[in-house]
Order: C-alpha cells, then structure tokens, then sequence
C-alpha cells in the first residue's frame, strides 16, 4: 500500500472544464473520501488516478512513480464503480477469478485466493451462482471481491453505495471501514452523501465544480470550515446562511441581517478592514438555532414556525424570522405546532463569518 | 368521510405474490407513507389505486366511490412519478396546461386555472421556461402541479426523492413538506427511505412481502415499534437488537445475553407471563445509549469503542460490550477513540423487548 | 362478467393469430405444394396435388429429364449444385467478412466514437437509395476491374452492402454492455484484444448470432446484382431460378422445388444458432 499524489491536474471534456488545477495528498493506509456534488469531477478524478483517463495537465504519483505514462494495466490500481462489473455469463467464481485470468496464475493458486477473498466478504455462497440472481448488496460485494483477489496498492471506490437501499448503504459503510481498517488499504472513495463522507473518511476532501473547496478530517470540516460551499456541504440540516452587515452598535460589534443581529465584538478583529462595511454572510449551524417559547434576558429574535420535520430522536424546525426561513435541530422533548409563535436565540460563539465576495470564511 | 379507503388489496403476477392484504384509510388533507424495502408490494399497492395495475382481488373506493372498475384517467387521482416525466419540449405553462385541454376545458379557465396552480407550488416566474431546461427542484414542483391543477381527490407520489443527490434531497423534501401543508390534499407516497417517511407523513404504514406490518403515526411507529422488522427499519442508525432471555431470581429479574446483565426488576411482573422461558429481543435505539469516561449511572456498564462514525452534530458509537457490538449516539466526545474504554448506560424508559419467535413485541 | 370478458378476449387473440400466420405461410405451402405438381396442375387451384410426383426435384439435379412425360424442354442443361455452391460461397463469406469488419467497426463506433456522428450517418445513407442506381455504375466499374463473373466480385459487393447493417445492428448490442465492464477488465492488465475476446464477444454473442443470421437471410436471397454481375461462372441460386423457363412459359413445379430447397441452408442456421438468439434477445439488465 502506497500513498498517491495528484498536482495540478486539469481536465476538459469538450466545452466544459471538469477539473481546474486540482492538487491532492493522500497519505498511505488512509480512507481518504472525495466528496461533492453530482458532476463536480468527483468520477474524473478517481479514473485519473486509475488511468482510465488521462488528464490535459499535471501528474498523477502512485508512491513515488509518476504514473502519467503507465498504462491502466500496470498501476496496481483497483476500482470499484458505481455499476459493479459483474459479467452475467459467468458464475461468481469465474467473475471474482477473472483478473487473476488475465494474469495467467494457475489454476490452484485462483482458487485458493478467490476462497479467500469470498470468506473474507463473506459472499461463499455466491460463488457457484450466476449473478443475475444477486441482490444489489450482493453484486456490489462480489465487485469488491473481483479488486481485492489481486491485493491491488491502491482501492479506488467510485460512489459505491449509491445503488443501494438506505439500510443495507448504512451497514456496507461500516463494513468496507472495518475492512480498510483491518488490512491497513489506501482507500480512495467518492460520494455526494456528506453523511456518509464524514462517517467514514480519515479525511475529506470537498470539491465542488472542479475546484477542491477544502480538505481535511470530518471534525475540522464541520467546526472550521474555510469556504461558504463546505460550510453547508457538511453537515445535516444544513448550516443557515444569512447575509448581514457589520455594525457598531456602542460599545459592541454586531452582524445584522436586518431581521436579527448577533454579537461578534470578540472577533472584529479577524474582520479585515476592508470588510468592515462591505458585505458579510452568516453562518449558524441549526443546532446553534435555540428555540424559546418565551422570551429571554438576552438577544432572542421573535418567529413563527413554517415547518417541522420528525428526525425520529430529534427534531428540525424551520422557523420565518422576519424575510428569513432558518433551521433549527432540537430534541424531540419539546412539541410544537405549525404557526406557533416561538423565540429564536443563538449561540453567538458559534457563528461562522464568511466574505460575501470570495465566499471565505473570516479566519 | 376518507378520501382513500383500500381494502384487502391482493395482486398475483404470475406465480409472484407482489401483495397479499393490505388495508387502509387516507383522510382528507392526512399524508399517508406506504414504506418498505425494495420488493415489498409498496409500488404496486400504488399503482393499483392509481388504475394502472388490476387488482387480483381487494376494493380501492376514492372519496366513497368504488373506483376498481374506473380508468386511471377518470379516477380524479394526481399521480407523480419517480422521475417526474416533464415533457421537455412544452414550457411549463403547457406542461400544466396539457391536463386541462385534455379534458377539454376552454381556453380562457385554462389559463386562470394554471396561474392559480403556478402560485400555489411557487412556479409563476418559470411559466414559460422548456421542460429540459428545468432543475430538479422545479421539475418536482412543475410535477405536483401538474397534477393539482386537476382538482384531484388524492395525490400518489412514487419515490418522489429516490434519484436525487443527498443535499439536493434534504432541500426537496422541506420543499415537499411546506407544500403538503399549503395544498392539503390527501397523499399517499411511497418511499424506502425511512427518513422521508418520518419528515413528510402524518402516519406510516411500514411493508413487508406484500403485507402491511405496522400503521401509525410517526411517533407511534418510531416509539411503539410493534414488531422487530419494524424497530429495525425505522431510525437511523437502526436500533440494536440484542438476543437475549429474561433469568427470574426472587425479585430480581435480569435480561441476559452471555456475559451481558442488565437489570429490569422494574418491569418484571409486567412481561412475566410472556417472556419466561422465551427466547427475546432486546432493542434500544443509539440514542438512548448514553456513554461516559467515568461509571456516573451505577448500573452503567463497561464497553470498549470501535468505531467512530462522525455524522454531524452528534457521532456514532460502535461498542464491544460482552462480546455485542452496540451502537450509541451522542454528542461527540473528543476524549473518546477507537481503543478507548467507556461507560455506556441504557435508558430502561426507552427499552423494546419482542419475541425472537413471533417477531411482535412484547413491551 | 369479468370472467367472460377475458374469453372473449383469448378468442379473439388466438383467431388473430391464426389468421396472420395462414396469411404469412400461405405462399410457402403454395410453393411446397407446386413443387411436387406436375406441368397440368402448377395452374390448377387445388393446394393437394391429385397426382404428386418428385420429378421437378430430381430434374434440378438431373436436368435433362423431362418433366411427367409432357414435352416442356428448359434451357437448363447443367444440374443446380454449382448455383448453389457459388450461393453458400457468395452469402457465407459475405456475411462472415461483414460480420467481422462491422463488429470491429461497431465497437469503434460505440466505444472510441470513431467518425464521430457524421460517418455512423454516411453509412446508412446508401441503403437510403434503390439497388438499382447502382447497378449501372457497378458494372462499369466491375468490367474494368475485371470483376465481373467472379467470386471476388459478388463476395466483395455483398460484404459492403451488408456492411451497413452490420455495424448498426452490432453497434446496438455494444452498446448494452456498460463500458465499465471493460474498464475493470483494462484496469486489470488485459490488452484490449482480450477484452474482446474474454469479455465483449461473449457477452453480445446473442446478439452477433441475430446479425450474423438476418445479414445471411439478405445475402443468400439478393437478385439484382448477383443477376448484373453473374454470366455464367457465379450464378447464384436466386439467379438460377430466373432462368427455369421454357418456351412455353415458366417451370413453375421446378421454381417451386428449387425455391424449398434454397430456404433450407438458412432454416438450418437459424436452428442451429437459435440457442444463442435467445440468450441475445432476453439478456436483461441485472437487477
């Protein structure tokens, strides 16, 4: 197992510029996770890497090779698509042997390692059957088989738990973790699913539109993010996003949205100056969102709620404070009603600033 | 008087039976699910009240009318399918519009009847914008109205969210679910994600092979599972299940699972009679699993974490407690990582115990 | 009330049914019937021959014997064997070459986008225009190539005639196959040869059997050219079954066995293959 590199790879497929001089790191033994929204360059970039594609510009390093020039076949590179390839006309055997085929080993030796890789995924069974009669969990299984026969250096999974019921993505992504974990595998693995990004991933990279937003583990993600566009890709519900603009109020410094304001006197400072006046965007996380149903000492702003969606252990509220809608993530102890009146307060420490113009967060 | 009455529905094809007696009521503005796994008789049940499967045998009745014998098309039903089947080359306008000339209404209530429906599903600035043109979030919305604009007595919706990106989803649905409230009319929607189902239902009817296991409300469903398939569906992550047995000792009585004791003295008079003896289930959803670094609750007990799976706000817990992996979820604790050892305590309010045999539930 | 309603319906269906396949079968047991009728029936009505008799059989082997004792004289003097040798050849190998270069063709197409969208359309645009403006051109070139009246000439013009519908009909298949099948096969080290051979051939041979048999039915049955282009050495079948006419009229009774006997090789290759048609037509996606 060996760690990759990308730099400054660029991509265009006829008009459209998929990928813009993106750089990537990933680290030997890591579960790194590619995450974004659908068409971002998220596939793009794992067949670069595969050499499935060859990217206009930059260079891809497999360990310490560059591999521009290394033909797909030779990479020691194994990937899982979002459409398993699984050949109906031969049983599960024969597809999980197939690469070992290719490779010309002996008949023995296929043998004992196809076994050995169906105990490992537990898919024994299936070996004697045609795939046409397995589930989706199944085939993808029998997918992972067919990459993990060869003991590749590098595990490319392309949204490989896109497909599947929401039940079986939730134990398959704890599976193919503990796999990662047990066998010590470079893992690189897209999703749109930043749930399943941040369960999963030892460190994430956002991209969006070609651009990598920013990389690094779940936690950094979700408390400090850099960019306004991972601040609502991570985490669900997704962070409220409020224009304001920055005022002196006496003593203190407030953002106002013009429906509510919230304190940010501590951190003025970070505020370069020529933001001073221009233009702020707020950001606050729903479970920063406080309802009250009356009143308190303090900043409360007064709301009606729009909307409330059962989260089975908890609740999201959508509350209209003035022209804005926001979201906020309770427990499920409190009831409430559509149209009730109720009073919004924030955790001001809290609050993410972000430049309206560059979309970046206030450091 | 109900707008949708189904009674004993089956439906034989060929050998298969898709669904085998399923039975419900939908009031007038009340949003019923049907949800279940992929096979589960859910989309056939809906397009056997849509008209466009016959029954085997069973009676469907749209606002007390027997409508078995009616085409799909004079049935007075909105139906929304999975990919919402806009036609790309008319406008929006004539999208909804498309309906209407049909059945024949003159030109003039035509166009009044299209802006009224464009308001209420907020689509009035995109009226002459091209079908292929149209985002996903207005296609959905342009497909409601479609279907609204003839004054239906129910709406079906198919998998309304199936094939969209995870943060596209969660927009959609609050969408979905502030039309549903502004709209009213009686929906039934079919869905195998169980976090649709909890957001935009008034009341669930959880399927299995062809049968409804459970209906209730949201609440009821999540609280009062009645039976293991259905704790085990609903909630995300799925609730643990514990194989255990109940051991009477005097007053005593402890739920036991090899090595695993937990104390249940006070509900023992209550389950006496149906759980001696009896092989049992124990379920506990994660988040009624609380973890501490230090034994605070007295009857907490020992467990070591495996996993950690961020997702959010909170973080799931996978831990190894006498040989059974439970999960918990819980706000994220940075102290606590993969090796650490911790106290986990077990909500005795929120406890589930069902008969491994008969699969119900017993408390 | 339901319950009638359905027989009705079964009725209906099945009188259909017979109705369209007496309309389809008709002239082929009209022909079976000719050709085992004798000179005074081929213009009688009756579809059972009153007296059979195999002689129009025989005399496409043996030409120089008369018909039932009439004195109808062809200007057949060699048996068929030749025409239908030169037929197996023309078609057999016509197909075969137009179902090789069309299935690489194809998989250019379908893989490599190969001509981009304009050649893929140039193809199809000279099936758009009659057989017969080709003719004249077709000779003259021919004649000065010296093609006329040999193999070459007949084999190469039903390989670029079927061509055509090689390459879409085999573009089709193709392209049911996800190209991430072949990636994972490319990801693991085989040439693209091999996954050819390993991969995409088995999976669409269904679909080549289906070409391969509809490319022949066309070839086997062509007339126009192989009459232009044949003078004595290539006749192939259809041609030779133009030429039974004596100086009273047509031979009907030996056009008739002569036309069974022509349906046979394709009849055996669609039963041979029919194995692997079906696997052609119900390959369905996994789900």
């Amino acid at each position: 197992m060996v760690g990759l590199r990308l730099v400054n790879i660029s991509k265009k497929a006829g008009k459209r510029q998929i990928l813009r001089s993106t750089s990537l790191e990933i680290l030997d033994k890591e579960l790194f996770v590619i995450a974004g929204p659908p068409g971002a360059g998220k596939t793009t970039l794992l067949k670069i890497i595969a050499g499935l594609i060859a990217p206009d510009e930059g260079e891809v390093y497999i360990g310490d090779q560059m591999v521009n020039a290394v033909p797909p076949g030779e990479r020691d590179v194994g990937m899982v698509f979002e459409v398993p390839p699984i050949y109906p006309n031969r049983t599960g055997f024969e597809n999980i042997a197939f690469p070992l085929e290719i490779k010309k080993m002996n008949p023995e030796s296929i043998k004992e390692r196809v076994e050995e890789v169906a105990g490992l995924l537990q898919i024994t069974h299936l070996l004697k059957r045609k795939p046409t009669t397995y589930s989706g969990g199944e085939l993808q299984r029998v997918a992972l088989a067919r990459v993990l026969v060869r003991k590749p250096r590098v595990l490319l999974l392309d949204e490989p738990l896109k497909n599947l019921d929401a039940k079986i993505r939730e134990r398959t992504r704890v599976e193919l973790k503990r796999l990662q974990r047990e066998f010590g595998m470079t893992m690189v693995f897209s999703t749109h699913d930043q749930l399943e990004a941040t369960a999963v991933g030892d460190r994430i990279a956002v991209i969006n539109d070609g651009t990598i937003e920013q990389v690094g583990a779940p936690e950094e993600l979700y408390d400090s993010p850099k960019t306004v566009f991972t601040a609502r890709f991570i985490g669900s519900p997704t962070m409220n996003i409020i224009e304001c603009a920055l005022k002196q109020m006496g003593e203190s410094w407030v953002l106002d949205t013009s429906d509510f304001k919230v304190d940010v006197t501590k951190r003025v400072q970070a505020i370069e100056r020529e933001a001073m006046t221009s233009e702020l965007l707020l950001g606050i996380r729903p479970e920063d969102v406080i309802l009250l149903n009356s009143p308190e000492k303090g900043r409360c702003f007064e709301g009606q709620i729009e909307l409330i969606q059962n989260f089975g252990d908890e609740r999201v509220v959508t509350v209209r404070v003035g022209k804005v809608s926001l979201n906020s993530l309770t427990g499920r102890e409190r009831v409430f009603r559509y149209g009730q009146k109720v009073y919004v307060k924030f955790k001001e420490e809290k609050a993410h600033i972000f430049y309206r113009k560059t979309s970046f967060a206030v450091m | 008087m109900p707008k949708l009455v189904v009674k004993n529905l089956r439906k034989v094809f060929e050998s298969f039976e898709a669904v085998k007696d399923v039975s419900f009521q939908v009031e007038e503005k009340e949003t019923l699910c049907l949800l279940g796994p992929s096979g589960c008789g859910k989309t056939t049940t809906l397009r056997i009240i849509a008209g466009l499967e016959v029954p085997t045998s069973g009676e469907v009745f749209v606002d007390g009318v027997l409508v078995n014998d009616v085409p799909p098309q004079k049935r007075q039903i909105g139906l929304v399918f999975q990919d919402y089947a806009i036609f790309p080359h008319l406008s929006v306008f004539e999208n909804i519009a498309y309906g209407l000339r049909v059945r024949k209404m003159p030109e003039s209530q035509i166009e009044t009847k299209v802006h009224e429906t464009a308001a209420l599903v907020d689509i009035e600035s995109i009226l002459d914008v091209p079908g292929k043109k149209l985002g996903l979030s207005e296609m959905q919305r342009v497909a409601i109205g479609r279907s609204i604009a003839l004054n239906p007595k129910l709406l079906l919706l198919d998998e309304p969210l199936s094939n969209i990106d995870a943060k596209a989803r969660e927009r959609m649905r609050a969408e979905l679910g502030k039309l549903q409230k502004e709209i009213g009319i009686a929906t039934v929607y079919v869905t195998h994600d169980q976090l649709e189902a909890m957001t935009l239902a008034d009341r669930i009817a959880v399927m299995r092979n062809g049968l409804i296991e459970q209906i209730g409300t949201t609440s009821e469903i999540y609280d009062n599972a009645k039976t293991l398939f259905v704790a085990n569906f609903i909630g995300s992550p799925s609730m643990n299940l514990i194989d255990c047995e109940v051991a009477y000792n005097e007053e005593r009585a402890t739920l036991k699972s090899g090595d695993f004791n937990l104390d249940i003295t006070e509900f023992a008079e209550t389950i006496r009679d149906k759980s001696e003896g009896k092989e049992l289930v124990l379920g506990i959803r994660p988040e009624n699993v609380s973890l501490d670094l230090v034994k605070t609750d007295p009857k907490a007990i020992e467990a070591e974490v495996q996993l950690v799976e961020p997702v959010g706000a909170k973080s799931i817990y996978h831990l190894k407690i006498s040989g059974l992996t439970v999960l918990a979820k819980g706000y994220p604790m940075p102290e606590v990582n993969v090796g650490s050892n911790v106290w986990a305590a077990f909500n005795k309010d929120k406890l589930h115990l069902f008969d491994k045999k008969t699969e119900q539930a017993i408390f | 009330m339901a319950r009638t309603k359905g027989v009705a319906k079964t009725v209906v269906r099945y009188l259909l049914l017979i109705v369209v396949c007496a309309w389809t079968l008709a002239p082929v047991a009209w022909m079976v019937s000719l050709s085992f009728k004798g000179p005074t029936e081929w213009y009688a009505p009756n579809l059972i021959p009153i007296q059979p008799i195999i002689d129009n059989y025989i005399s496409l082997f043996i030409p120089t014997n008369p018909i039932g004792g009439s004195h109808f004289f062809t200007s057949i003097t060699e048996p068929i064997t030749k025409p239908l040798i030169n037929s197996l050849i023309a078609a057999g190998l016509g197909t075969l070459f137009a179902v090789l270069v069309g299935f690489l063709a194809a998989y250019g197409v379908s893989r490599y986008r190969a001509g981009g969208t304009f050649i893929i359309f140039f193809t199809l645009l000279t099936r758009m225009l009659p057989g017969a403006t080709f003719v004249a051109p077709l000779m003259v070139f021919y004649s000065s190539i010296r093609f006329i009246d040999t193999y070459a000439g007949l084999i190469l013009l039903y390989t670029a005639v079927t061509l055509t519908y090689a390459i879409w009909l085999m573009k089709g298949f193709i392209d049911e196959i996800p190209p991430e099948w072949e990636e994972a096969a490319l990801l693991e080290g085989a040439s693209p040869w091999t996954i050819l051979r390993k991969v995409t051939i088995p999976l669409t041979k269904g679909g080549l059997a289906a070409s391969a048999l509809f490319i022949f039915i066309l070839n086997w049955s062509e007339f126009l050219f192989a009459l232009v282009i044949s003078v004595t050495q290539v006749t192939t079948l259809p041609v030779q079954i133009s030429k039974y006419v004596s100086a009273v009229g047509r031979m009907y009774g030996t056009q008739a066995s002569l036309g069974i006997i022509a349906t046979i090789p394709s009849v055996a290759l669609g039963y041979l293959i029919q194995k692997h048609l079906v696997t052609g037509f119900t390959f369905g996606r996994i789900r």
